[in-house]
């Protein structure tokens, strides 16, 4: 090949591959420049808003109310301005809110956004759903509690929970079991939209405590944030269950609760192997008993665990005055055991710098 | 129930979520109150320090410094700012937070979502308590 062609062919690739790189350049900065031009719109738009909103939300109840007019093409962005309030404000304000996302025929679009490829979507769509209680359509949100996208999954959950309609509870009991166990307190939020008569559905329709402690240690954190006297029953029987961490969140459940007659069921707990469980015995049993509690607390003072220990003294201390008088006769008592007078006095201290006594 | 507050009336709301504070600010300022916004407990104790204000609220959960170490250290100011009447709101129910929050020495208590009706109705009553005990 002559040299003057292979330099002719070696120029003209040069060419070409420059303004390939330059029409992709090009092409990038203009993507950028869109991306910048939406950004500035949408910083506008919320910053028009955020002014109109006061004066659309705090009206006097029954005046007229009216919100400017929103295009079309701003609708998406409004979804998400609008759904953000919904979690902070509730009430009138949380009505009034609602009635706007519905007059703008917003909810409308739902459906197809339930099954957006994009998850963040599909994610807003859920919590809409939820947040302004949309629950025709819950049938449409169950799909996504399989969502390979951890955060639209859970917002499906949410939204399902919020209804409190218990024939979502199966579902969203399924997903919850298959959740990691650290995330208990994120899946307990979810359950307790279904509200206390959750409680009883799961009683009918949990397998044995021995077989699945996981989902009943749910229920007893459940029962506790939910104070519903209904389970007490169950709890002190899965009290009898040989597993520590079920153990521990019926004893939790049964301190809230705080029925005397329980009493009797938690004293022996007080004794248990396991340290973590005597000391949450000696939480409850301040709790539970009151001052009739006094000398089985005073015996756990004594405990050789200080958690236990420390349980115990601000057991006694929660009692007001007699379980003060106590604490006080145990830091003075020259025959009382070493550990007892020293957390006595610990506590005594403490209460003092702070001028609780 | 009509509240007339005492002229320049002073709150500080500490939260981070700017649309919050924002809607907040803009309900407290209907009541004739002036409110200053902090977005952390670090900007809000700096405005205790700085400002005289008469009553704060403030989120639990937040960077920098949350709203329980914020209470914390307005309680260890010299009176009268270290007894300022503090709100705290939080998002979540959880009960050992509230009695954490009372104990280390908050007035109140609300969880959200909040309605502005009754944010302002325990702001109120607060106020009144804390001109009685003056």
């Amino acid at each position: 090949m002559p040299v003057d062609s292979v330099l002719r062919a070696l120029i003209l690739g040069s060419i070409v591959l420059g303004t390939l790189v330059s029409l992709l350049v090009l092409l990038g900065a203009f993507i950028q420049f869109q991306r910048d031009r939406q950004n500035v719109h949408r910083i506008e738009r919320f910053m028009a808003w955020e002014t109109a909103l006061p004066a659309y939300l705090f009206r006097e109840p029954g005046a007229l109310r009216e919100f400017s007019a929103i295009p079309r093409r701003d609708l998406s962005i409004f979804q998400t301005f609008l759904a953000r309030y919904q979690a902070t404000l509730g009430g009138a304000e949380a009505a009034y809110l609602r009635d706007l996302y519905l007059s703008l025929g917003i909810h409308e679009s739902l459906p197809k956004r339930l099954q957006h490829r994009s998850p963040a979507t599909r994610a807003q769509a859920a919590k809409e759903v939820a947040v302004f209680q949309q629950d025709q359509y819950l049938q449409q949100v169950i799909p996504l509690l399989l969502d390979p996208v951890p955060y639209v999954s859970h917002m499906a959950a949410l939204a399902l929970s919020r209804s409190g309609d218990l024939q979502y509870a199966r579902s969203v009991l399924i997903w919850v079991l298959q959740e990691e166990l650290y995330q208990r307190e994120r899946l307990l939020r979810v359950l307790e939209g279904f509200g206390p008569d959750l409680l009883p559905w799961l009683e009918s329709c949990l397998d044995m405590p021995s077989h699945d402690p996981e989902a009943w240690i749910l229920y007893a954190l459940l029962a506790a944030s939910h104070k519903d006297p209904r389970s007490e029953r169950r709890l002190l029987q899965l009290l009898e269950t040989p597993h520590v961490d079920l153990q521990a969140a019926a004893l939790k459940a049964l301190a809230v609760l705080a029925d005397p007659l329980a009493y009797p069921k938690v004293l022996p707990f007080a004794h248990h192997a396991a340290w973590p469980i005597r000391a949450l015995a000696a939480k409850a049993l301040g709790l539970i008993g009151g001052p009739d509690a006094i000398p089985d607390l005073i015996d756990l003072t004594c405990d050789r665990i200080y958690e236990v220990r420390r349980n115990a003294a601000q057991g006694l201390a929660d009692l007001g005055h007699s379980g003060y008088q106590a604490l006080a006769w145990l830091a003075e008592d020259p025959t009382a055991d070493r550990f007892a007078r020293d957390i006595a006095r610990e506590r005594l201290e403490w209460a003092e710098e702070r001028g609780h006594q | 129930m009509s509240r007339v507050w005492p002229v320049n009336t002073r709150v500080l709301v500490v939260e981070d979520d700017q649309s919050t504070a924002r809607i907040i600010q803009a309900r407290l300022e209907m009541e004739g109150l002036k409110v200053f916004v902090a977005f952390n407990g670090v900007e809000g104790l700096e405005i205790i320090q700085r400002e005289d204000i008469d009553l704060v609220t403030t989120d639990l959960m937040m960077p920098a410094m949350n709203g329980f170490r914020l209470v914390q250290e307005v309680r260890d100011l010299p009176a009268p700012k270290g007894r300022v009447p503090i709100l705290l709101i939080s998002s979540n129910q959880n009960e050992q937070d509230m009695v954490r929050c009372l104990a280390a020495g908050a007035d109140d208590y609300m969880t959200k979502p909040i309605s502005a009706q009754v944010l302002v109705e325990r702001l109120w009553r607060l106020h009144q308590r804390s001109s009685q005990q003056d």
